[in-house]
């Protein structure tokens, strides 16, 4: 019980902050349900999408204020919700008129309820790929990256070559890819795997480098063999170095994956905006982009997580 | 320092040279548990070579606890190493049980200055590793290899730390995880290389005296580096007192264990040794840079 009510907790001194926050998440939250909503195309929405956003990011608030317990997390609220009336007002108010380019907040995210299939359908091609290559890449990366770390004379032919390769970006691949591999998905995987293989053999590569060699040293006087060592005792030692240059690649896979996906697929969230993009939609392509960021967000938070179950020990 | 050190490391262990073992099997009734003869230890580069060991000599019977005292440079750690297998003597040889060693092993459990844990491992995880690379590898099941560890770290009073990282304890209480791995090893031979030296005065005395009963207890042939002589006459039988690349004089010490700083201060033999050993010491620092030191 005293356990629940510490989580409850608000931090002193924004109090204030926060009614003012749920008094413009209230008045959006009218606004939303008040008119519906008409497009130039004479679309109807009857405003559900957009109220649902709304209840969405005010829990996100209230849950990163209990989480963190500070008071920025309120100044967020209020930002957002003063972002989100201005937006929504505009329209009520009839300043854009063109909601073709500029959607209303509603027209954005109905698109959610409107092509929910399709979404869900190009998220999971988008995750298909990225799993296979992105997978793929990070277990050979740091295999390899931990026997080249290891035995020098491997560390001297490979890192060279290496260091040519990780600055070409990994998308400039793709247009050559595409020709001489069979299909579009094993073109996409490549390039998905260029851009996490390189940056996590180097990682992993540095890491090795940087070990104590007080720690190798007492590991062979345990009779530690050179082979168990990689395993035993490099590779846990490594893993933090490891970790960081995962997640850190992890945007540069995304960034690959859209670009790839926008080539040729005919799946995957970048098809998906790229389809809309060239149907004049501007409304998908934006719920298209807002997918993404969603997407990306929540992977890099599982990483960060994962980060924090296996190496545990760092701090 | 560092890069001449690397070139002299032995590199992947080889077979057990048993030559050296039938030679030396005829008196193996009367064979030291380590037999050093003749060895030679030098560090090169390309423009200098540095003489660290210079035909050494030396015994250690089974069961014996023998300092290497000497200042910084001497070579004692060298030594050291050479017996851990981690540098490739020069010439001459280094006999384990009659064996020529040929790298590192964990016949032979090593505890460093810098402690050395591993960092991702908790201490009991670090206790069981040193139980899964010695002896016990094959002795133990996995509850009672558990068991075992808790009682090493039972050994060294740490029992209620077995489930922190490293990084969460103070030096003195790594080096004593350090200490309660080397035993996990369970091999009869213990090196030790200035291990409390980076431990504040009060602790490293508590340490001293739990090395010294743990010693007697376990029945280790202890070879212990120091630099302190009030650390080797409380540990040691036998005391080898180093120059620069040789064994100056060795001096046997007769105190019953367990030995206690409080009560070997009371005894008067303690001062005579106390002196005889400080002259020795000192002496050699006097030749080492030319007798002009003011003490």
């Amino acid at each position: 019980m005293k356990k629940v009510k510490e989580f409850f907790s608000i931090p002193k001194g924004c109090l204030l902050e926060l009614i003012l926050m749920v008094i413009l998440f209230g008045v959006n939250e009218v606004l939303a349900f008040t008119m519906p909503y008409y497009s130039v195309h004479k679309a109807y929405y009857d405003g559900g999408a957009y109220g649902v956003v709304l209840i969405l990011v005010l829990l996100l608030c209230f849950l990163r204020l209990f989480l963190t317990k500070k008071k920025s997390a309120v100044d967020l609220g209020v930002i957002l919700f003063a972002f989100f009336l201005l937006w929504e007002v505009s329209y009520k108010a009839g300043l854009v008129k063109n909601d073709l380019l500029i959607p209303s907040p509603e027209g954005l995210f109905h698109v959610f309820v409107e092509k929910h299939e399709e979404l869900i359908k190009d998220v999971k091609g988008s995750i298909n790929l990225l799993f296979f290559g992105y997978l793929l890449a990070v277990v050979l990366g740091t295999l390899l990256g931990l026997t080249a770390g290891w035995f020098g004379r491997i560390r001297e032919i490979t890192l060279p070559i290496s260091n040519v390769i990780t600055l070409i970006p990994p998308l400039m691949f793709s247009a050559y890819l595409i020709m001489i591999l069979p299909t579009f998905r094993a073109a996409a995987i490549a390039v998905i795997f260029f851009a996490v293989f390189w940056p996590t053999f180097q990682g992993t590569v540095t890491g090795v480098g940087r070990i104590d060699r007080k720690v190798i040293e007492a590991a062979r006087t345990m009779g530690v063999s050179n082979v168990g060592m990689l395993f035993k005792v490099i590779f846990p030692y490594c893993l933090p170095d490891i970790i960081t240059s995962v997640s850190r690649s992890l945007r540069g896979a995304f960034m690959c994956l859209a670009g790839a996906e926008m080539l040729g697929m005919n799946l995957g969230i970048g098809y998906f905006v790229e389809k809309y993009k060239s149907l004049a939609d501007y409304r998908c392509v934006l719920a298209g982009i807002v997918t993404v960021g969603i997407i990306t967000t929540l992977a890099d938070l599982l990483v960060g997580k994962l980060r924090a179950v296996l190496i545990r020990w760092k701090d | 320092m560092s890069d001449e050190k690397i070139k002299n490391e032995t590199g992947v262990a080889g077979t057990t040279e048993t030559e050296a073992a039938k030679a030396e099997s005829k008196d193996r009734e009367t064979e030291p548990i380590i037999r050093i003869r003749d060895l030679c230890f030098e560090y090169t580069d390309k423009k200098s070579r540095f003489g660290a060991l210079d035909h050494i000599d030396l015994d250690v019977e089974k069961g014996e606890f023998v300092c290497i005292l000497g200042a910084s440079g001497c070579g004692k750690s060298t030594l050291l190493n050479v017996l851990a297998g981690l540098y490739k003597p020069g010439s001459g040889k280094v006999l384990v049980n009659g064996k020529k060693i040929t790298g590192p092993g964990p016949d032979r459990a090593v505890v460093f200055q810098h402690y050395s844990l591993f960092p991702w491992l908790t201490c009991k995880g670090n206790v069981l590793f040193g139980l899964k690379s010695g002896k016990g590898k094959h002795k133990y099941s996995g509850k009672e290899r558990k068991e075992k560890a808790m009682e090493y770290l039972k050994n060294v009073n740490l029992e209620q730390a077995a489930d922190k990282y490293p990084d969460q304890l103070s030096g003195g209480m790594k080096q004593r995880v350090a200490v309660a791995r080397a035993l996990a090893l369970e091999s009869d031979i213990l090196l030790m290389d200035e291990p409390f030296g980076a431990i504040d005065p009060r602790l490293r005395l508590e340490l001293q005296e739990l090395i010294s009963a743990l010693s007697v207890e376990k029945q280790k042939t202890v070879i212990f580096v120091t630099h302190d002589i009030d650390e080797a006459i409380l540990l040691a039988d036998r005391i080898v007192v180093m120059e620069p690349a040789k064994i100056r004089s060795v001096e046997e010490i007769s105190f019953p264990h367990p030995r206690k700083r409080a009560d070997l201060i009371r005894n008067g033999e303690y001062e005579k040794l106390r002196l005889k050993l400080t002259s020795a010491f000192y002496d050699q620092l006097q030749d080492s840079i030319g007798g002009e030191v003011v003490l």
